[in-house]
């Protein structure tokens, strides 16, 4: 077994790179801000809770880039460079790599999200003297889930490019179609199938198609723990929830989007020709 | 997590006596539809011996290597190494050999120190890295630096180092004096040597011949992705049947020169008062100045040059079309200093 070796390497070089640093500042301001909006904006309502509830919407945008910036480069850029040669001249096969890879990147990308996140934890403290600690600890575990997933999908890209510029192209149109644009998707099948815009109360299956994507399965995943999993999506719908909805579907779509790239960029790697 | 062993000390397959090193049967590799980078190669080296594999650059060394190693998929035909098979059993024949790839890189931000101790734990193996080190000249405070601050020579040390982490069984350089002073080239013949004395194979491409020349017990001539020659150095001199020039420079060329009629004399060409005699057999030599002399010249000077492999070289590959010719051209020197992809996408047939 060889990708604990890789993955140990990994993360060691993020740490002499400073990544893991950027990751914790960039979390810890932009968290710590939002939590403390209620100081900069007086007529905002809401307490410590709201202040996490805002936190994950703002780490719901930042964190896909961070994660995909973290590892797109895993493998392609090795492959560029040409020290894929001297990693796979020795025992590790290329699956192994790529576990290694995707465990090191991952923690990386784990370990800066909480430490972040224990920052803006200090901070709500501070503000709201209070921290609701499930709330605040589920939060934090779920971005590093989202966190974990998009380098799941960073790796598979960089296993299927051979070129830093061309895995970059992929990372940039997956966090475009993933993040910014799947919300498109829900409205637009409404708009075909009713011929109007999603008003005020929406039809349930909309929610499950803005859950496919992992920043909407992570959306639906943390308003189910800062609300409770029945108030948030019967608030939506107007009704009871079906089955489909429930936190349980969206931790698995959550995983899919994690192991499937893996998967597919394995497939690719796998057979790649290397020179 | 050391699951893998001491891997090579009790190597299984390549202990079986004739069990070859290397062993390519029918290999071909093509690039899309009209690249044939190597083209139904047979080929083997045995254990034990430092085999030389020679070629103009996209000849298909490279290309064959990365086959060996894996870096590439055949497209037809298959690969042995130590008796493993090449694309099944990869683990097993990475722990028992040593690369030095074509158009390698590695990690800038790690010092050449970390290099070493990644690939010594990635194997498995117990090296002292301050040893390998001693044994490609590098010292120990460059050893301590970032590699991205190494010379292209330095580099290169360091990619050897790699390559013989884990005591490999089989040692594959691929151009391994790209890149390197005088020095450094010296350094690779002592190191291949070195292993050939600990009685391991060494498999070594070049394009520079008096390197295989100097180190090799058998060498391999490829063009154009195919194998044209196979044989000892000696093996190919008298296959070829090019024996050595003597060149001699006389007061007076005599008007009746008898020198044509020696045995084992194939061509007399006079220049002014040069005469070139070209020889096949070793003894003619001396019979040539005596009838030089009987026939009244007296030599002033005389120079014998052995055929040298760069005329055996050229004498297998030397109807290559204009295309291989060219390929040397833009590597400027002939330490061809770019080893990246320059395997792949020349052999057009």
């Amino acid at each position: 077994m060889t990708w604990p070796t890789i993955a140990r390497k990994e993360f060691a070089d993020a740490l002499g790179s400073r990544m893991l640093w950027a990751i914790v500042a960039i979390i810890a301001v932009m968290t710590s801000l939002s939590a403390a909006l209620s100081l900069l904006v007086p007529e905002l309502e809401g307490g410590a809770e709201t202040a996490i509830g805002g936190a994950s919407q703002f780490a719901g945008l930042l964190v896909p880039i961070m994660a995909l910036i973290a590892a797109y480069l895993a493998i392609a850029g090795e492959r560029e460079s040409g020290s894929l040669k001297v990693l796979l001249g020795l025992p590790p096969s290329r699956g192994e790599v790529l576990v290694g890879k995707f465990f090191g990147r991952s923690g990386v990308v784990a370990v800066g999200l909480g430490l972040g996140f224990a920052v803006s934890g200090v901070v709500t403290l501070a503000v709201y003297g209070t921290l609701p600690l499930t709330a605040f600890v589920g939060t934090t575990a779920l971005t590093a889930f989202l966190g974990v997933a998009f380098v799941g999908i960073a790796v598979g890209i960089s296993a299927l490019t051979a070129t830093r510029a061309r895995a970059m192209t992929l990372a940039v149109s997956a966090y475009l179609g993933l993040t910014l644009l799947w919300d498109l998707v829900p409205n637009g099948v409404h708009l075909l199938v009713t011929g109007e815009m999603p008003g005020q109360v929406v039809p349930a299956w909309l929610l499950l198609l803005q859950g496919l994507s992992p920043t909407g399965a992570y959306n639906a995943l943390a308003q189910a723990l800062l609300l409770g999993s029945e108030v948030a999506v019967e608030a939506r719908i107007g009704g009871p929830a079906p089955v489909y909805l429930h936190p349980g579907v969206f931790l698995a779509i959550l995983l899919a989007w994690t192991v499937l790239p893996l998967v597919v960029g394995y497939l690719g790697f796998r057979r790649a020709d290397l020179s | 997590m050391n699951d893998t062993g001491t891997a090579p000390a009790g190597g299984s397959a390549d202990r079986g006596g004739d069990t070859p090193a290397i062993r390519t049967s029918g290999l071909t590799k093509r690039y899309g539809a009209d690249v044939l980078a190597v083209d139904d190669l047979d080929l083997e080296v045995r254990v034990g011996e430092v085999f030389g594999f020679l070629g103009p650059n996209g000849a298909g060394k490279s290309t064959t290597i990365d086959v060996v190693m894996d870096y590439v998929r055949p497209t037809a035909g298959s690969a042995t190494v130590l008796g493993f098979d090449a694309q099944a059993d990869t683990r097993e024949i990475h722990e028992r050999v040593g690369i030095l790839p074509d158009g390698y890189g590695l990690y800038d931000r790690l010092s050449g120190r970390k290099h070493l101790t990644y690939a010594i734990d990635l194997k498995g193996a117990d090296d002292d890295p301050g040893e390998l080190l001693a044994r490609v000249g590098l010292d120990a405070a460059a050893a301590d630096r970032a590699v991205g601050g190494y010379s292209k020579g330095m580099t290169q040390r360091l990619a050897l180092a790699l390559a013989l982490v884990g005591e490999p069984d089989l040692l594959i350089l691929d151009e391994p004096s790209s890149g390197l002073d005088p020095n450094g080239v010296r350094l690779v013949r002592e190191i291949v040597r070195d292993q050939a004395d600990r009685g391991k194979t060494v498999f070594f491409s070049s394009h520079i011949l008096s390197q295989v020349e100097a180190v090799c017990d058998r060498v391999a001539i490829l063009n154009e992705g195919r194998l044209v020659a196979v044989d000892t150095i000696d093996g190919l001199r008298d296959t070829l049947g090019t024996g050595a020039t003597v060149t001699l420079t006389v007061d007076d060329v005599p008007e009746t020169l008898s020198l044509g009629e020696i045995p084992g004399v194939t061509t007399v060409t006079t220049d002014g008062r040069t005469v070139t005699v070209i020889v096949q057999d070793p003894e003619a030599k001396v019979a040539v100045v005596d009838r030089i002399r009987e026939d009244g010249a007296a030599v002033l000077d005389i120079s014998i040059d052995e055929s040298s492999l760069e005329d055996l070289f050229t004498a297998y590959t030397g109807n290559a079309p204009p295309g291989v010719e060219s390929d040397d051209a833009p590597q400027g020197s002939e330490s061809g200093d770019s080893p990246q992809g320059s395997e792949s996408g020349e052999v057009a047939r």
